[in-house]
């Protein structure tokens, strides 16, 4: 700070703020991770009710969980769901963001609105309209159906990545294809694409977090065939369990991996104003 | 194509390869798919859910109809048995005060990240706060379930610790709701705001100091209104979000969560429990118009207050 280079006239008041700010600070951190924090510490305690002082260690919760198997088994749902949107949205994120960027054309404001507007809208009112339409031509209650609303709001985010990468490219990497004789689909492959890869890589981990988490889309439109969120949010108005604990921690820890994945790809191109296109 | 040659043509502007010839494939596919995708599963439901609250229930099956009688039904009750009226000022309510309290909370947060922590430490602080944003949200409301419970994490912490007197009975309660909403809303505004203050330019702030602006003018007269559209647009986005919401109401706030309003549930709630019971597709989607048309005045009120509030101190 620059009051730090220049004497400061009220450096005493000055410290009592900086004490305050990060006393602030830390109670806000422990605000955000105490449920987390919570989450992994009880998911290997004994007790069914959770307590302080606890009552000893087990792993019995993650057996139950694989035992039980009603969990795993939306678990396994929302890892097909997801993976399966979150690649649809990056494939029409990826076209929009390349129409966008490329070509002039009538109505690209309207054309960029409305791919944007599914995240502007309650999730709870997409799923009643959801469920409304596909319930009259018989695809509601399946994984298809969860499939297939999902690429509709995780398309936006994807989207949302994509542009920002293919803002950094240099006009010249594409003109300098063309000039060398490389048909559209040629510069598209072997240019625009490889540039664009870790965006979509980005894009990609993106909207399968949002896909993932989704609950009440998916509350409406999945039927019997749960995903994680909707499974989970039965079995916690059904009972307490603390095998909710363990699928929360391994759940967490997946998305520990994916936040690494999200640092390696996604914050250098959130940061970078202009790469060079050597890399 | 004239307008695409026009463009083309233009110094710094992306060329068009092949312009002047027939519109690229590429062109077409990048905007057509994508177009299409939109207009059959997401323009469609929608008009559909206009449509469809118009529609009726007979025998069990949802029957085309022109009818205004879900409508009028809801209209019927918005006073009296379900009292959807209360519902609805209870989901105002809490999500406005949500999103004063979230922004309250977070600000300041802000504040503290930009100019306490040196610049080499901002990418690591924010990467902490958005980190409960990776974890699931349900999970993460089922957590401050048992943190919250009457005889949970923090009430046995707290007696364990010998403060038997000081205990917190929160849970199935609106603010339990306001909580699990503020803890989902607050790493997605710590990302809003930092963006708004980190660009505020700091020689301005030393500027006011050097002339003598004490620390809380300096905050007053500078960093407070340049902050202004971060902090309209953040609590706006917590109130949409919040008047949205089901799930921190149903688990938190157990359904129908106490507030100075009362034990009533939030409107979402309702809609939810609603259809659960009664699966009537129709009067859902009339009760899901409701909502929308009752989130579309709240923004237009809000948008309204934040203009003449703009004039007033202009």
């Amino acid at each position: 700070m620059a009051s730090v280079i220049r004497p400061d006239p009220l450096a005493a008041d000055g410290r009592w703020w900086r004490v305050a700010g990060r006393l602030y600070m830390a109670i806000g951190y422990l605000f955000l991770v105490l449920p987390i924090a919570t989450m992994i510490v009880f998911s290997f305690q004994k007790g069914q009710f959770a307590s302080i002082p606890g009552q000893g260690w087990t792993l019995q919760w993650y057996g139950k969980l694989f035992t039980d198997g009603t969990l795993l088994e939306a678990l396994r749902n929302s890892l097909i769901v997801s993976p399966l949107a979150a690649t649809g949205g990056c494939i029409l994120g990826f076209l929009a963001a390349y129409a966008l960027h490329r070509f002039r054309f009538r109505g690209q404001g309207a054309f960029s609105v409305l791919l944007v507007l599914p995240v502007l809208i309650p999730p709870l009112i997409l799923g009643v309209a959801f469920l409304g339409l596909l319930s009259r031509i018989g695809l509601q209650g399946q994984l298809l159906s969860v499939i297939l609303t999902h690429v509709v709001i995780v398309t936006a985010p994807a989207m949302a990545v994509i542009q920002l990468r293919l803002g950094q490219m240099p006009a010249s990497l594409e003109e300098a294809a063309w000039d060398l004789g490389a048909t559209d689909l040629q510069t598209l492959y072997k240019v625009v694409l490889p540039f664009t890869l870790p965006g979509i890589a980005g894009g990609w981990l993106l909207a399968f977090t949002f896909s993932f988490d989704e609950f009440i889309i998916a509350w409406f439109v999945s039927g019997f065939e749960q995903t994680l969120p909707v499974a989970v949010y039965a079995y916690i108005v059904g009972s307490v369990d603390p095998s909710l604990n363990a699928v929360g921690s391994i759940v967490f820890g997946l998305s520990v991996l994916s936040l690494i994945g999200v640092e390696l790809l996604l914050f250098p191109i959130l940061l970078s104003r202009y790469r060079s296109a050597t890399s | 194509m004239v307008a695409s040659l026009a463009s083309g043509a233009l110094p710094g502007a992306v060329p068009e390869a092949g312009s002047g010839k027939v519109t690229s494939p590429m062109k077409v596919l990048g905007i057509g798919l994508p177009l299409l995708y939109s207009a059959a599963f997401f323009v469609a439901p929608l008009a559909f859910l206009i449509m469809l609250g118009f529609w009726l229930v007979e025998d069990f099956q949802v029957v085309p109809a022109f009818s205004l009688e879900n409508y009028l039904d809801i209209a019927q009750h918005m006073f009296a048995k379900s009292n959807y009226a209360l519902a609805i000022a209870q989901s105002l309510w809490v999500s406005l005060s949500t999103a004063f309290l979230a922004v309250l909370v977070c600000y300041p947060m802000v504040l503290a990240i930009v100019y306490l922590a040196p610049l080499s430490r901002h990418r690591l602080l924010l990467m902490l706060a958005v980190a409960p944003f990776w974890s699931s949200y349900v999970l993460r409301l089922f957590s401050w379930q048992i943190l919250l419970a009457n005889k949970g994490i923090i009430n046995s912490g707290l007696a364990w610790a010998g403060l038997e007197s000081f205990q917190v009975s929160l849970i199935y309660t609106q603010s339990a709701t306001r909580i699990g909403l503020i803890h989902y809303l607050a790493p997605i505004l710590i990302v809003i705001l930092y963006v708004t203050v980190a660009n505020i330019d700091r020689d301005l702030i030393q500027a006011a100091r050097d002339l003598g602006a004490t620390r809380w003018q300096a905050f007053r007269r500078v960093i407070l209104p340049m902050s202004r559209t971060g902090l309209l647009v953040s609590a706006s986005f917590a109130a949409i979000v919040s008047f949205g919401d089901v799930l921190a109401g149903a688990l938190l706030g157990g359904g129908a969560g106490k507030s100075v309003l009362g034990s009533v549930p939030l409107f979402s709630n309702m809609i939810m429990s609603e259809y659960a019971s009664s699966t009537n597709l129709p009067r859902t989607s009339a009760l899901a118009m409701i909502l929308v048309l009752v989130m579309i005045l709240m923004l237009a009120a809000g948008a309204a207050l934040a203009d003449r509030n703009k004039i007033d101190a202009g």
